[in-house]
């Protein structure tokens, strides 16, 4: 589960910014048919978190009413350069998580 | 009457079309005015009504207009209709709703809001004169397009347009009863038939822009396969070529005229890569099925009532029976096509469709612009039959080949009859098990039936189904009428690869023929009367006993006919209509079928167009007698066998038989009329020939089972 | 449509001329599944009603499929640590699953605005309902036309 990650370029402290992120994800939604006709089972990340230096600023609950592969735009509050950490879980249990720096200019 | 060469000239003059195209909305606002989005007044007093559905010659063009002006008091000889413009709609936040002309909904769906918007004008124009005489507008009314006033004072609609725009549409609108319509309710002759009988009606097909270059397309004869490789040098230097267009799953060649597009589209080397849908025949998805009908898991239950188990272990006798129809091709005269052109962001259309906001939105979508960038042009339609509505394949090509050319280029796509047949969505196969038990009276006790076919709704539209059943899969089953104490309907959902669509009827085009020869297959096991057994099973009170005592009583039920001459009947309900049909026909020792009488019934609570409705039940005898007759789609190799008309059949002039209709409104409804005329017929064909010749016809066409129509 | 009429769509020169006027109450309907999105709402908020207001919900107005159709939200709020947005949620009137997804923010978040994409199974309206640090409810609707279920919606 592979994910991209889109911040602006020049980022100033007190700034609220854009976090973009777009997970590799099929988000089935239990009744899509394969190749073959057959309905496919029911697959969706359940549970997105967004950490910025260790502390939670999103989070949000999704269902198959989200379309593949996930995209998601959320505003933060810029506060100091460090790491945004994202994580997920799917139907299946499957984890998937992702980290991007983050520098902001003082 | 612009000519064809005039046109072209025209359109020459006016070139390109987007930059005047998208103003014409602020052009000339002083010569018309708007009352409601459907209502527009010229000073000269004529009326635009819009319309904002398809006409495919179904006639919704004429009634849809006939119930605005019933409500609207006007002229209805100075009313013109036009269609609603798709870029407006998308700018002004869809003021005509669903343009969809589908599922026979047209009038079904808009009646109330179009009366309404008639009667609204209407109160606007009476308020405008009332203002104008200072009078009360109840001492004013509005009659054929003049307003009357105190004192005999009178103004027509032209002169008091510009001041009822100005007016405040009323909040509450008082619509007439229907036994008061002097328009509606009336044979009125319809709008589009002049322009088509003369050869002026204009199609999606007879799009002519300046500068613009041709399209044909071959896509993959298997289903789901794609272009494996193309080999361009082998048409290089040929006259005309603009350009090869490679898709994942169709190659298209451009050319400056059509011709020159297709022979290098036949002479171009194209592999395709069918994949393992390239095993598949007529046979193996007959064996599919046939495991859909046995299978114990993948099947869902449809209806339950009562226990259909203890029902059959009860009865005194059991019946059992297979029933099959085959896939179905639309065929529609005029085959698929979009011209397509986009210029400085900007997407124009042309095209045959019966969704303009589906085509709209797919434009849209293919090109990449908002769907204010988006202007899409309705012509009438050379045939929909549910073709064009559901599936937009033809504008995506269309938009898809005009991205691949220059800025500024217009692009006719035009599929050829062969590529029309073989790449259709298709009227789904059906393969359905009945099985009923009769008590000692010969009365059904207990009713059966497993259907084991494709989903439409899951397959084309890739929609959820409502506890996995497709509604239209199991139609006429799930909501029979037939007062039976147990009953169970199945559904095993089977999908071969063969893409299936909406065809006139859906699944009112085969389940009646099985459900309602079953019912006379258990009449004859019970040694009774057809009519006399459903007469028994349906409620007095039913409107399906209405149609049918009303259509059997037409056609003379019961009284003598000549030697050799045999009768059948069936009665259906669907798209909020009831029907019913008695064929007469003689079956000659080389298995000939005479038709000498088909009588159809149908029962739309209101009718709206008298002539018209009579029109679509004949066209619905034509379309269902060729299905029956010779109608099949068949597979081999994962490909569609039938190609054109010399192996896909249509019926001839001289085949049709005489029919007879029996228009039997009991108001208080609004039911459909394109398609519902369909159902009883089929049924009540295979019924009179079982009364002619004792051989049950469980399987269609009829001429897999030898007969012939005369 | 007769060529001489196309003509006149095509290229404008003749063509009857409209300004926009304001929609009427007798405009079609939207949706027939869209009677009453208050009861989705408290379905969510457990029996609260939501005003109507502050939120705005971006959504086209016709998809040609629900598969993959863009989706803003944005909620008027100061977001400061006593007056923020808590969360947005987004309810379907016609999705298998009415809940489509929620969305957790807090004064840190600066702004309330999500983009995102969504899976819509047909025609219908779609209810984004924000919750405040207050405790109060908001919501704003759109309405989507996914024109390929055209074919099974009633109206539409």
């Amino acid at each position: 589960m592979a994910a991209r990650v889109q911040l602006p370029k020049d980022i100033r402290r007190g700034q609220v910014i854009s976090v973009q992120i777009l997970v590799q994800h099929p988000m089935e939604s239990g009744y899509r048919l394969d190749a073959d006709n057959r309905k496919v089972p029911k697959n969706a990340i359940r549970s997105f978190t967004c950490r910025y230096n260790g502390e939670e600023i999103f989070r949000a609950e999704m269902s198959p009413g989200i379309a593949a592969n996930p995209f998601l735009q959320f505003p933060t509050l810029a506060r100091e350069s460090g790491e945004l950490e994202f994580s997920w879980v799917d139907d299946a249990g499957e984890r998937g998580s992702h980290t991007a720096p983050i520098h902001v200019a003082a | 009457m612009t000519t064809r060469r005039e046109f072209l000239k025209i359109s020459a003059a006016v070139g390109g079309g987007l930059a005047v195209g998208f103003e014409f909305s602020e052009a000339g606002a002083a010569q018309a005015a708007e009352l409601t989005p459907w209502v527009v007044v010229r000073p000269d007093d004529t009326v635009i009504i819009r319309y904002a559905r398809a006409e495919m010659g179904q006639g919704s063009m004429t009634s849809t207009a006939q119930l605005v002006a019933e409500e609207l008091e006007c002229d209805w000889s100075r009313v013109k209709v036009e269609y609603a413009d798709t870029n407006d709609q998308v700018r002004r936040k869809r003021p005509w709703g669903d343009m969809a002309a589908v599922g026979s909904r047209t009038i079904r769906n808009s009646q109330e809001y179009l009366r309404q918007a008639g009667a609204t004008a209407r109160e606007m124009l009476v308020a405008a004169a009332a203002q104008q005489w200072k009078a009360s507008p109840g001492d004013c009314r509005a009659e054929r397009g003049v307003v009357h006033g105190p004192g005999g004072k009178k103004l027509s609609y032209g002169k008091l347009a510009d001041a009822a725009a100005k007016m405040q549409a009323p909040k509450d609108v008082k619509l007439k009863d229907a036994k008061d319509w002097k328009i509606a309710g009336k044979p009125i002759k319809r709008v589009d038939i002049p322009a088509t009988v003369m050869g002026r009606q204009f199609y999606g097909i007879d799009a002519q822009l300046p500068g613009m270059v041709y399209a044909a397309i071959a896509q993959c004869p298997v289903f789901g396969g794609k272009v494996k490789s193309v080999d361009e040098s082998k048409i290089k230097g040929r006259r005309g070529i603009i350009k090869v267009v490679q898709m994942d799953d169709y190659v298209a060649v451009v050319a400056d005229n059509w011709w020159r597009a297709k022979e290098a589209l036949k002479a171009l080397p194209i592999e395709w890569d069918g994949g393992k849908n390239g095993e598949v025949s007529s046979e193996s998805i007959r064996q599919f099925l046939k495991a859909g009908l046995d299978a114990q898991q993948d099947v869902v239950t449809a209806r339950s009532d009562g226990n259909v188990e203890q029902g059959l272990s009860g009865a005194a006798k059991v019946v059992e029976a297979e029933y099959f129809t085959p896939y179905l091709a639309h065929s529609t005269l005029e085959p698929m096509g979009c011209t397509a052109l986009i210029k400085d962001g900007k997407v124009e259309i042309w095209t045959s469709t019966q969704n303009a906001e589906a085509s709209h939105a797919t434009a849209a979508a293919v090109a990449g612009v908002p769907l204010e960038n988006v202007r899409t042009h309705r012509t009438q339609l050379g045939g929909g039959f549910g073709r064009r509505g559901g599936s937009q394949d033809f504008v995506r090509q269309g938009v898809a080949i005009a991205k691949q050319l220059p800025d500024g280029t217009p692009v006719k796509l035009l599929w050829t009859r062969e590529e029309d047949t073989q790449h259709d969505f298709y009227r789904p196969v059906s393969l359905i098990r009945m099985k009923a038990g009769l008590d000692a009276s010969g009365m059904p006790v207990a009713w059966y039936s497993r259907v084991s076919a494709p989903s439409i709704i899951a397959t084309l539209l890739k929609l959820p189904l409502k506890e996995g059943v497709d509604p239209q899969a199991v139609a006429a089953y799930a909501d029979q009428p037939y007062e039976i104490p147990n009953v169970r309907i199945e559904y095993a959902q089977r999908n071969p690869h063969v893409p299936v669509g909406f065809w006139r009827t859906v699944g009112h085009s085969q389940n009646p023929f099985m459900r309602e020869s079953f019912v006379d297959e258990l009449a004859h096991a019970a040694g009774k009367d057809p009519l006399e057994y459903r007469r028994a099973m349906l409620k007095e009170a039913s409107k399906e006993r209405a149609i049918l005592e009303a259509t059997v009583k037409a056609a003379g039920w019961g009284t003598a006919l000549p030697a050799g001459v045999h009768r059948g009947v069936a009665v259906t309900e669907g798209y909020g209509s009831y029907t019913a049909a008695v064929a007469e026909l003689s079956v000659n020792d080389k298995n000939v079928v005479t038709i000498h009488r088909l009588v159809l019934g149908i029962d739309p609570g209101y009718a709206v167009n008298p002539d018209n409705i009579e029109a679509q039940m004949q066209g619905s005898a034509v379309f269902m007698l060729t299905a029956m007759f010779w109608g099949e789609i068949t597979l081999k190799d994962g490909r569609v066998q039938q190609s054109n008309f010399n192996d896909y059949r249509m019926m001839r002039l001289r085949e049709m038989p005489k029919v007879e209709v029996v228009l039997a409104p009991t108001g208080g409804f609004w039911g459909g009329i394109g398609e519902p005329g369909q159902a009883s017929i089929a049924p009540s064909i295979c019924n009179a020939i079982f009364a002619a010749t004792g051989k049950r016809v469980r399987s269609l066409p009829l001429k897999n089972e030898g007969f012939e129509l005369a | 449509m007769e060529r001489r009429r196309f003509l006149e769509a095509a290229g404008g020169a003749l063509a009857a001329s409209l300004a926009p006027r304001p929609l009427l109450a007798q405009a079609p309907p939207a949706f027939a599944q869209s009677a009453d999105s208050q009861a989705l709402v408290k379905r969510a908020t457990r029996g609260k009603e939501a005003r109507v207001g502050k939120v705005k919900l971006d959504l086209p107005l016709l998809a040609d499929n629900g598969n993959s159709v863009p989706m803003k939200v944005a909620v008027e709020s100061p977001m400061t640590a006593a007056d923020h947005v808590k969360t947005i949620r987004l309810l379907s009137e016609r999705n298998p699953e009415w809940e489509m997804a929620a969305f957790h923010l807090g004064p840190y978040s600066g702004r309330a605005e999500i983009t995102s994409r969504v899976r819509l199974a047909g025609s219908q309206r779609v209810v984004a309902l924000a919750e405040m640090s207050d405790g109060s409810y908001w919501m704003g609707t759109a309405d989507v036309t996914v024109t390929l279920s055209a074919c099974v919606d009633g109206t539409g």
